[in-house]
C-alpha cells in the first residue's frame, strides 16, 4: 500500500512536467499561441510516445498503466493544456487497425472530442482534426471528419476551440467496454487536479507578495482560510485520484466506483480552485493578462467531460467498495 | 503507487475480524454515567487480556506496535463489527495522549506504574489542558504551581475536561514559573483525581449532557514525582505525543464516517417522507448522499496516503489539520442530511445516544468541529505549516 508518486512514477512525472512546460507553457495562451494542440506539437509529442504512454506493448504503445496516464495529464493541466491531448491518447486505444493506430500514436493526423448535443454534436478541439471520438461507459468510436460538416463556434475556453458537426459518417473504428472511458475519466481528473494545483500555488505565491493595509495579504486570515480550504479540497481530490488510478492499474471491482468519485472530487476542487483564485487576486484577476480566467474557463469545459456531475453522483450513491 | 495489503496485513485483518466477531459486546454502551465508564474499563479489560490493548504503543511498554497501516484496518474492523468506539470511549485520552505521553517523557516508575494500568483499563484519564482564558490559545493558560519543598501547590480552573468525574488521573499542565510567558514555565503533571482540593462542575451542554466540566484546583498539593518530563518543560512533553500518533488522533472518526455513510443511504431506502416515498428517492438526498460518499471516499484515501507515507519515513507530515477539516466538515454534512431524512423522528431527544444516535450525533458535529482545535485554527495551522503563508499573529 502506498499512495504517492515513487519510483520510475516520478521520473515520468518530471520528464512530463518539463516537457509539458516547454513545448506548451501556459503562457502561450497570452501569446496568441491559439486555442489545441496544433500539427506541430501533436507530431512532437508523438514522436516522445505520449500517446501511446498506457498502450499496451503488443500493441505499439508504452505498456504503463493509468497511473502513469494520470501523471502525465496532471503536468497537461497545469499548464491548461489542451484536451486533444487526451482525445488523441483515447484514439490511439480506439483504432484497432494498425495502419490508423500508427498513424494516430505518431500524431500524424488528429482527433477531436464529439460530445452529443441533440441532433447534432459538438467538437472540441481541433477544427482541422481528421477524426472525431465518441466515448461512453459502454465503448467508444472513430469518426472520419472527412465527410461531416464542420461549422467553428466561437469558444469561452481559449485552450480549446468549439465546432458544431452534423452529417457524421459510420465509425470507422470502434472498441467495445469501459477502458477507454475510464482513461478518460483519469485524465480528465488529472487535468482537472492539475489546474486545482496551479490556481493554488498562484495565489499562495501573490498572497506573499501582494499588500493590503500594511501586510502580506496572505497574512489575513480572510485570504489564508480560504487558501487553506483550497488545499484540502485538493489534497482530498489527488489522494482520490491516485487510489482510483490505481484501483484501475490493479484492475480491482471498484475501479469504477473509485474513478466516478475521482472525477466528482477533481470537477469540484477545480473548480473551487480557480474561482476562489480568481476572487483572492481581486481586480487583477479578473484581467485578460493574467492566467487566471484560463484555469476557470478550461475547468468549467473539463468538468462537464467524462461524468458531469449528476451522471457521477447517481452511480455512485450505490457502488459497491472493496477494502 | 499500490493498493494492496501484503499478505501479513490481510491476515491480520481476519485475525481481527474473526476475534470482534465473537467478542464484541451484545449489548450497546450506556449512554453516560458511571455505567459507562465501567463499560469502557470492561471493553479495555476484554482487550488487554486476548493481546488487543495498546494498537499504537509499542511493543516493549505491552503495546502491539502496529504499523499505521494495520492500525487503520483494526479501526475498519472496529467499525465494521460495531465494536465499542475507541473515540468516544472514556478510555481515549489514557489510550491516545497520556499513555503515549508518559512512554515518550516519562521516568522508569512512571512507566512502570502508569502504563500496564491504562492498557488493562484500570486507570481513565482526563485531559486538563483548556482553560476559561485559553482554549483554542493554549498557551495562554494560568492555573498555577507554586513550589514547596517537594511538593507542587496547584490553584486555578481547567475548563472542557470531559469525563473528569470518572477519570482516575489528569494530564494536567500547568503554569510553575509565575514571571513566564507563553510556551515557556509550563509543567505537565499525572495528576491524581483523588487529591483534596479539587472541585468539579459539570457543565450542561446543549447535547443534553454533562459530558464536559470545569476543574477547580484549591492549594491542591501534587508530589513533584508526579511531573513528567521537565520542571517547565511541560510545553514539550505536552507536544511529544503528537510525535506519536503520527496524524492518527482522529482515525477512528475517520474511518466511522466511511461506515456511516451506508447506514445514512440504507435509512434513507427504508424510511418514508411525508408522502409515503422512500427518502432516497427525493434526487436533492440521493445527490448529497452520494456527495458524501465521495468524500469520505476521499477521506480514506486521504488516510492511507498519509499513513502509507509516515510509515515509510517515520515522520509524521504536516497534513492532520487538514484531515481534521475535511473529517468534521464533511461530518457535519452528513448528520445535516440525515436530520432531513429522518423526518420527524429528528426532533424526538432525550439526551440519551442511544436513543437516538443520529440526532446525538446531529449535535456532536460542533463538539467535533470546535474541540481539539477549531476548524479556524486549522486552517490557521495549514496556512502557516503546509502552505507556508506569511503569519497572521
Amino acid at each position: 500500500m502506498y499512495l504517492a508518486p515513487e519510483g520510475e512514477e516520478l521520473e515520468i512525472a518530471t520528464a512530463a512536467a518539463d516537457f509539458i512546460a516547454d513545448a506548451l507553457p501556459i503562457a502561450r495562451l497570452h501569446e496568441g499561441g491559439g486555442s489545441d494542440m496544433g500539427a506541430e506539437l501533436r507530431a512532437s509529442l508523438g514522436e516522445m510516445g505520449w500517446f501511446a504512454l498506457a498502450l499496451d506493448e503488443d500493441r505499439g504503445g508504452s505498456g504503463l498503466s493509468a497511473v502513469e496516464h494520470a501523471l502525465f495529464f496532471r503536468e497537461v493541466g497545469r499548464q491548461c493544456g489542451p484536451l486533444d491531448i487526451l482525445v488523441q491518447a483515447l484514439g490511439v486505444q480506439c483504432a484497432q487497425d494498425l495502419t490508423l493506430r500508427a498513424e494516430l500514436v505518431a500524431g500524424e493526423s488528429g482527433v477531436a472530442l464529439l460530445m452529443p448535443d441533440s441532433d447534432r454534436h459538438r467538437l472540441i478541439g481541433g477544427t482541422e482534426a481528421r477524426y472525431g471520438l465518441f466515448v461512453t461507459p459502454q465503448g467508444a468510436a472513430l469518426h472520419d471528419l472527412s465527410v461531416a460538416k464542420i461549422e467553428p463556434r466561437p469558444a469561452l475556453d481559449p485552450a480549446n476551440s468549439l465546432a458544431i458537426v452534423s452529417g457524421l459518417g459510420p465509425a470507422i473504428a470502434t472498441r467495445d467496454g469501459a477502458q477507454i472511458w475510464q482513461l478518460g475519466q483519469v485524465g480528465t481528473a488529472a487535468m482537472l487536479l492539475g489546474l486545482a494545483e496551479a490556481a493554488l500555488d498562484l495565489i499562495v505565491e501573490y498572497a506573499k507578495v501582494r499588500e493590503t493595509f500594511g501586510k502580506p495579504i496572505g497574512a489575513w486570515q480572510a485570504v489564508r482560510h480560504t487558501c487553506a480550504d483550497m488545499a484540502v479540497s485538493n489534497e482530498g481530490a489527488r489522494s482520490q485520484l491516485w487510489y482510483a488510478a490505481t484501483a484501475l492499474k490493479e484492475a480491482r471491482g471498484d475501479a469504477s466506483a473509485h474513478l466516478d468519485a475521482a472525477k466528482h472530487l477533481a470537477n469540484e476542487a477545480a473548480q473551487f480552485a480557480t474561482d476562489s483564485n480568481i476572487q483572492l487576486h481581486g481586480g487583477i484577476g479578473v484581467t485578460d493578462e493574467h492566467d487566471a480566467h484560463l484555469l476557470m474557463k478550461h475547468a468549467a469545459l473539463l468538468a462537464r467531460l467524462f461524468g458531469s456531475r449528476n451522471d457521477l453522483l447517481a452511480r455512485l450513491l450505490h457502488a459497491e467498495l472493496e477494502d | 503507487m499500490d493498493l494492496r495489503f501484503s499478505d501479513e496485513d490481510r491476515d491480520f485483518r481476519a485475525r481481527a475480524r474473526q476475534w470482534l466477531a465473537a467478542n464484541v459486546p451484545s449489548t450497546p454502551r450506556p449512554a453516560g454515567g458511571h455505567s459507562a465508564s465501567q463499560f469502557d474499563r470492561d471493553w479495555q479489560r476484554k482487550l488487554y487480556e486476548h493481546g488487543w490493548a495498546g494498537v499504537a504503543w509499542p511493543k516493549e511498554f505491552g503495546g502491539m506496535g502496529l504499523s499505521g497501516l494495520q492500525q487503520v484496518i483494526w479501526y475498519e474492523e472496529l467499525s465494521r463489527a460495531h465494536a465499542p468506539a475507541a473515540h468516544v470511549s472514556t478510555t481515549y485520552v489514557a489510550q491516545m495522549h497520556a499513555g503515549p505521553t508518559v512512554i515518550a517523557r516519562g521516568t522508569e516508575e512512571q512507566k512502570a506504574f502508569h502504563l500496564p494500568r491504562i492498557l488493562s483499563g484500570e486507570s481513565l484519564w482526563c485531559q486538563g489542558f483548556s482553560e476559561p482564558g485559553a482554549g483554542s490559545d493554549l498557551a495562554a493558560l494560568r492555573t498555577s504551581g507554586r513550589i514547596e519543598g517537594d511538593h507542587l501547590v496547584v490553584n486555578g480552573a481547567k475548563m472542557w475536561t470531559t469525563d473528569a468525574m470518572y477519570a482516575d488521573w489528569m494530564e494536567l499542565l500547568i503554569r510553575t514559573d509565575p514571571d513566564s510567558q507563553r510556551h515557556k514555565g509550563l509543567t505537565w503533571l499525572a495528576f491524581d483525581m483523588k487529591s483534596p482540593g479539587i472541585d468539579i462542575k459539570p457543565i450542561r451542554t446543549m447535547l443534553m449532557d454533562d459530558h464536559v466540566n470545569m476543574v477547580f484546583f484549591d492549594e491542591v498539593r501534587v508530589p513533584l514525582s508526579a511531573v513528567v518530563g521537565e520542571l517547565g518543560g511541560g510545553w514539550s512533553t505536552a507536544m511529544a505525543t503528537l510525535s506519536f500518533e503520527r496524524g492518527l488522533g482522529f482515525i477512528a472518526d475517520q474511518l466511522e464516517l466511511f461506515e456511516k455513510v451506508g447506514r445514512a443511504i440504507e435509512l434513507a431506502s427504508e424510511l418514508k417522507d411525508a408522502d409515503g416515498r422512500p427518502a432516497i428517492e427525493d434526487v436533492e438526498i440521493a445527490r448529497r448522499l452520494a456527495t458524501i460518499k465521495a468524500e469520505t471516499m476521499a477521506i480514506r484515501a486521504m488516510t492511507l496516503a498519509d499513513i502509507a507515507e509516515t510509515d515509510r519515513t517515520g515522520i509524521p507530515g504536516p497534513k492532520g489539520s487538514m484531515m481534521k477539516l475535511k473529517v468534521t466538515a464533511t461530518h457535519k454534512a452528513l448528520s445535516r442530511l440525515v436530520s432531513d431524512i429522518l423526518g420527524w423522528q429528528f426532533f424526538e431527544f432525550d439526551g440519551n445516544r442511544n436513543n437516538n444516535l443520529w440526532t446525538h450525533d446531529f449535535l456532536w458535529s460542533w463538539v467535533f468541529s470546535i474541540a481539539g482545535g477549531s476548524s479556524e485554527i486549522q486552517r490557521e495551522i495549514t496556512a502557516d505549516r503546509v502552505l507556508e503563508l506569511p503569519r497572521s499573529r
